[in-house]
């Protein structure tokens, strides 16, 4: 197989025209695409990231370990919880530290909420670049349902800061329990309805079906994750794999599809919302009593050693490399973020596409530059 | 003789003065009140994300927030026929002179709304190698809207409070 950057072009040749998508741009925020065209064609595309690189990892190091959580959340504000998921996952491994049940399943109903919010926004923009205006007016408001809900649990309207290391920081009220209930019942009526007006719909199916094709061989092969690896029919999902937390107590299924294309890309992250509502639902039901976090203290001390942590976040596997010197900040801090690695495709979907396709497969790989810069 | 002219010529420049005083009461007023009414129901800002703020552009501009109610509307792709910049977040030193480009390359008047902790102070990453802190060293800033993000309430009222400074802009042709 080969790779897009290895396609040979020259650009001394009179018909090819190089372009800068970018940082400006109503389809690229943040994030540039050098492209080199022939006509309507694009013969090469080289992705510039970077624009939000706020230095996240150097961070890490001058700040303790709770220091840490508010920042930790930042580069993925669509999907605070899971990011900061892997990051309490990693300190409480350094620590030896074992969570009670109660903390163990609000985290997992704080990282479905998440999961939902971040998929909502992903398919209200894929809705945007596809025309489609209907599907942003829709997700944009009925996100904020879910927003609304994170936000009774956790205090806060985007930033939840809610998973901390050694459990979650304040318990959940007992009205949220019930409004958690009714939003999963009004919810999944509502997908239905953006099955039958977004995904069904022949101008969605015209625009995006077989628009930046990524094969299972492709997927392997540049290491994709998360939606962008199941649409193309790889079961990847870290929550089965290797349950953390209390995954291994709720019953949910990982979707996956075979076409590799833009509409299944889109068609995933729905999917995913499904099983999410199901997790939150048997989560809220069957929430055990007991304390939700452990007294650590405002500076806790964590024993030498490194760890390796992993979640399941909406956009793919996060992960979190810690060392600690025994000192009260990490020593390294490594985040591994879906999106990253998702971009190494985009190259080679953006090869002999339209120019009209350019957003809509930019998209479809569900990629957030504030997370990928770090 | 000389004087008397002198006085004649004076007398001639006060009342010019005066014309031009009851022209600028007559017609200047109203015509600088309805093109500042005229410019501040129709702000069209630039679509620059610059950081993890744009989510909450994002949700005020959706349906339930509905920013479009108080004259702002969507973000534009051109940047010659947008009047405003909403800095959302962090600007890095990799994106610091596009944005001073973007804001140069747009036609008078226009404004900017610095967004978001870090698009005034630097916020939480005042200490970050690679971001600046506050935007205000290189653009001017209209309207401060603090918070990290902001709610989307937050920017309406920064953007409720440009209009009030549009309403009473001094001169026709803008700063």
């Amino acid at each position: 197989m080969k790779m897009a950057l290895e396609t040979e072009y020259s650009p001394d040749a009179d018909r090819i025209m190089a372009v800068s998508l970018g940082p400006q741009h109503p389809g690229a925020g943040h994030f540039r695409i050098r492209l080199w065209l022939d006509g309507d064609y694009v013969v090469k595309a080289l992705p510039d990231a970077g624009y939000v690189h706020r230095g996240e990892e150097k961070m890490g190091e001058y700040r303790n370990y709770i220091q840490n959580v508010p920042h930790l959340e930042r580069p993925v504000i669509l999907d605070s919880s899971n990011i900061l998921f892997a990051y309490s996952l990693g300190v409480d491994e350094l620590m030896n530290s074992k969570i009670p049940s109660r903390g163990q399943y609000l985290r997992v109903i704080m990282s479905e909420i998440n999961r939902i919010i971040s998929h909502m926004y992903f398919i209200a923009i894929q809705g945007l670049f596809l025309g489609h205006t209907t599907m942003i007016t829709w997700c944009m408001g009925d996100r904020d349902f879910w927003i609304d809900l994170g936000e009774r649990i956790a205090g806060a309207r985007v930033t939840f800061a809610y998973i901390i290391p050694g459990g979650v920081r304040n318990d959940i009220p007992e009205f949220a329990i019930e409004k958690g209930l009714r939003t999963c019942d009004w919810f999944e009526k509502r997908m239905d309805e953006y099955e039958k007006i977004f995904y069904d719909n022949p101008m969605v199916h015209q625009r995006s079906d077989g628009v930046g094709v990524l094969s299972r061989e492709e997927a392997v092969a540049f290491g994709a994750t998360g939606t962008v690896a199941r649409a193309s029919g790889l079961a990847l999902d870290v929550r089965k794999d290797e349950p953390y937390s209390s995954y291994q107590d709720f019953e949910f299924k990982t979707p996956v599809l075979t076409q590799g294309d833009s509409w299944a890309r889109a068609y995933v992250a729905l999917l995913d919302m499904r099983e999410s509502v199901k997790i939150i639902r048997q989560a809220l039901k069957r929430l055990p009593q007991g304390p939700v976090r452990l007294k650590l203290g405002p500076q806790p001390r964590v024993p030498a050693g490194e760890a390796y942590s992993r979640t399941e976040a909406a956009r793919g596997e996060m992960s979190y490399y810690i060392v600690s010197d025994g000192s009260p900040r990490p020593y390294r801090l490594k985040i591994g973020v879906p999106s990253a690695k998702n971009l190494r495709a985009l190259p080679h979907l953006l090869r002999n596409v339209h120019v009209a396709d350019i957003p809509v497969i930019y998209w479809s790989l569900n990629y957030w530059p504030v997370e990928a810069d770090r | 003789m000389v004087v008397a002219e002198r006085q004649k010529a004076g007398t001639f420049q006060v009342l010019v003065g005066k014309i031009d005083e009851v022209l600028q009461y007559a017609i200047g007023d109203p015509l600088r009140y309805l093109a500042n009414w005229g410019r501040l129901y129709s702000l069209w800002p630039v679509h620059l994300e610059t950081a993890c703020c744009s989510v909450e552009v994002g949700a005020a501009a959706g349906s339930r927030f509905d920013i479009e109610r108080f004259g702002t509307l969507e973000a534009f792709g051109s940047l010659r026929a947008c009047d405003l910049i909403i800095v959302m977040g962090t600007v890095t030193r990799k994106l610091a002179p596009r944005l001073k480009l973007i804001y140069d390359q747009m036609a008078e008047p226009k404004w900017v709304i610095a967004m978001g902790a870090c698009s005034i102070t630097g916020g939480l990453y005042f200490d970050s190698y690679n971001v600046l802190r506050g935007i205000d060293d290189i653009i001017p800033v209209d309207v401060y809207v603090p918070g990290c993000p902001p709610r989307a309430e937050a920017l309406i009222q920064g953007i409720v409070l440009l209009q009030e400074k549009i309403r009473r802009m001094p001169t026709l042709s803008g700063r």
